[in-house]
């Protein structure tokens, strides 16, 4: 049944000529556990793209439902912390694995004459994943993805000249807003995985024109040996995927993809962190200050870009032993030494506003403010009535005292005041006025 | 090729065919999970007030309609809607879902027939919802009533249409 299926399309399309084209491409040196990592890039995408799917049946990209949606997947959705988890890591497997396989290109010299275009083609999917990265975390709009895309964006604004325009254009206006969720959510979910499936494509189908590098030694021997991509190479590939695999699904499981509160434009007491495959970059704008800042955010990345693009055409040297390319070698282990160092110094960076400690009673009068129905008068960071006073920053003008004794009769502490009378126990009134305490 | 050189290539592509079979497997579940159950939730919201029973004149149906309060996902949205409620000699309500059972029509009570009718395709139904004529495949569809300090408490369900038995949609 299957063979005459196959005998069908084989007499219309020739698939058997065009799988054994594809099958017995030659691998010159024999399959190595060095050449897994394209595989296993190709299928960590493919479990981005059906993960990503499912959320966005779930996602809505707008600020006043984005985090209500998340939490939604999170803890209502069947399955939906795993799948977001499983979203969530295979990021960070990405940007690893991407990593891993520029250099291990790097240090066989396949980028080299015949490769030249391959490369390029993965340069370009290098920033599609890089891309990737960034505009996703913005999506569940906690404040992690709030202020994280505030600096980021904010970098584009330090570029000489454009950047302002460039500013608006990546937000989609002057603030972070509305716009620049639905800005990212595109570039996240169409822009992005069109570009990429179009790139990796022709990175695969040209790779088989070129044919595979190989091992950096089999030009001496002769003949050469070689064994075929398939079953030879994807037996190892899919053993690597399998392992990978079960890393993925174990950090899915025991450690789901965080969700912080809610974004807060006014909460100056955050810690804004990146993500930590972006802890070097953030490093990188810690060391360059002031009217440097720019070698940081604008002149150190535009080289790296351009020194990638070029180097196929810069380095034309035939040679791919990596023992007979000394400067090249050291190049990369300085890259590499660098890039992790920055990572590390990024990742103990020390935290600016100390983390809040609440008290049992600041949390029960915050409780008692909500349940009480105070907010239809009073607002605090923008949310709640108008009709009585801002209590934003109350604790820093009114005492405890001052506080307990207006919540027991307002008129007797500011005559001509129209609010009631707080109808709360003595211990429930303190528990309330060290909340307003705590509003600073 | 050697005889050793073929089965090891076997050993290799078996083991290919099953490292996908088992990823495949894994995943199936949480991914249609995820895709599916959430669409498979009941539509059960909680009582909603569908006004006092004080005007309600026995055996004369009277159409209703209130405000409910329905989950949707991570939202919570307020629909209008509408039921038919029969008082009965023993003082005991029934409120018919408004929805035709053949294809989901609204229907009307004609006080002077004493007949409920449905204006699509002809089904008609006496006070008790039974089947008169017409091709609705079943009676009016009951809901869950009772008396809450003088007013109309309905457990409003959607049902699936067109089919003998009563189902919750």
């Amino acid at each position: 049944m299957f063979t005459r299926l196959i005998d069908w399309f084989d007499e219309r399309i020739q698939i058997r000529k065009l799988w054994s084209e594809f099958a017995n491409n030659p691998i010159p040196g024999g399959a190595s556990w060095f050449y897994v990592f394209g595989s296993v890039l190709v299928f960590i995408f493919i479990l981005q793209m059906l993960s990503g799917i499912l959320l966005a049946l779930y996602y809505a990209p707008t600020p006043d439902h984005a985090y209500a949606s998340v939490k939604y997947i999170e803890t209502e959705a069947p399955f939906g912390s795993f799948v977001r988890g499983m979203h969530h890591w295979g990021a960070s497997f990405m940007m690893v694995l991407v990593a891993l396989h520029m250099l291990q290109v790097f240090i066989f010299g396949a980028y080299k004459k015949p490769r030249e275009i391959v490369w390029l083609l993965g340069v370009g999917l290098v920033m599609f994943v890089g891309g990737f990265a960034f505009t996703g975390y913005l999506l569940p709009w906690d404040q992690k993805a709030y202020w994280a895309t505030v600096v980021g964006t904010n970098v584009a604004g330090t570029i000489p000249v454009v950047g302002g325009i460039l500013l608006k254009i990546v937000r989609g206006g002057a603030e972070l807003g509305n716009l620049t969720l639905s800005r990212f959510f595109d570039i996240h979910t169409y822009i992005l995985p069109w570009s990429l499936v179009l790139f990796a494509s022709l990175h695969v189908f040209l790779l088989e024109r070129a044919g595979a590098a190989g091992a950096w030694s089999w030009s001496e021997k002769t003949p050469v040996y070689s064994e075929p991509l398939f079953p030879h190479q994807m037996f190892k590939d899919t053993i690597i995927i399998f392992f990978i695999f079960l890393l993925l699904i174990c950090l899915a499981v025991f450690f789901p993809a965080p969700l912080e509160p809610q974004a807060d434009p006014t909460d100056s007491t955050y810690n804004p962190r990146p993500e930590w495959y972006f802890y070097f970059v953030f490093q990188l704008l810690r060391i360059f200050e002031g009217k440097y800042e720019v070698v940081g955010t604008f002149v150190l990345p535009t080289v790296a870009v351009i020194s990638l693009v070029l180097l196929p055409f810069l380095d034309r040297n035939p040679e791919r032993s990596p023992y007979k390319r000394k400067i090249m070698m050291t190049l990369a282990g300085f890259v590499v030494v660098t890039v992790s160092i920055l990572t590390i110094i990024g990742a103990r960076a020390p935290i600016v506003n100390t983390p809040t400690v609440t008290s049992p009673s600041v949390l029960a009068g915050r409780l008692l403010y909500d349940k009480n129905g105070c907010t239809a008068c009073h607002s605090i960071h923008g949310k709640g009535g108008k009709i009585g006073p801002d209590l934003t920053h109350v604790g820093s003008t009114r005492d405890r005292d001052w506080l307990i004794r207006h919540f027991k009769n307002p008129q007797a502490v500011s005559p001509g005041s129209i609010m009631p009378k707080v109808a709360l126990s003595d211990g429930q009134l303190s528990e309330l006025a060290d909340y307003m305490q705590s509003l600073r | 090729m050697a005889e050793q050189e073929v089965s090891r290539r076997k050993f290799m592509i078996r083991t290919i065919v099953g490292i996908v079979a088992f990823i495949g497997a894994v995943l199936a579940v949480p991914f249609s999970g995820l895709g599916i159950l959430p669409a498979l939730r009941g539509n059960k919201a909680g009582w909603s007030d569908a006004g006092t029973i004080q005007d309600m004149v026995v055996n004369e149906p009277q159409e209703r309609r209130f405000m409910q309060i329905v989950k949707s996902g991570w939202m919570e949205e307020k629909e209008e809607r509408s039921v038919w409620i029969v008082r009965r000699q023993d003082n005991s309500l029934t409120a018919y879902s408004p929805n035709c059972p053949h294809l989901g029509c609204g229907y009307r009570w004609f006080r002077e027939d004493q007949r409920f009718k449905c204006p699509c395709h002809g089904s008609v139904f006496d006070i008790n919802g039974k089947v008169l004529a017409g091709p609705s495949p079943r009676p009016l569809d009951t809901l869950e009533t009772r008396v809450e300090d003088g007013r109309i408490m309905i457990q409003y369900e959607v049902f699936q249409l067109g089919i003998a038995r009563k189902l919750v949609a």
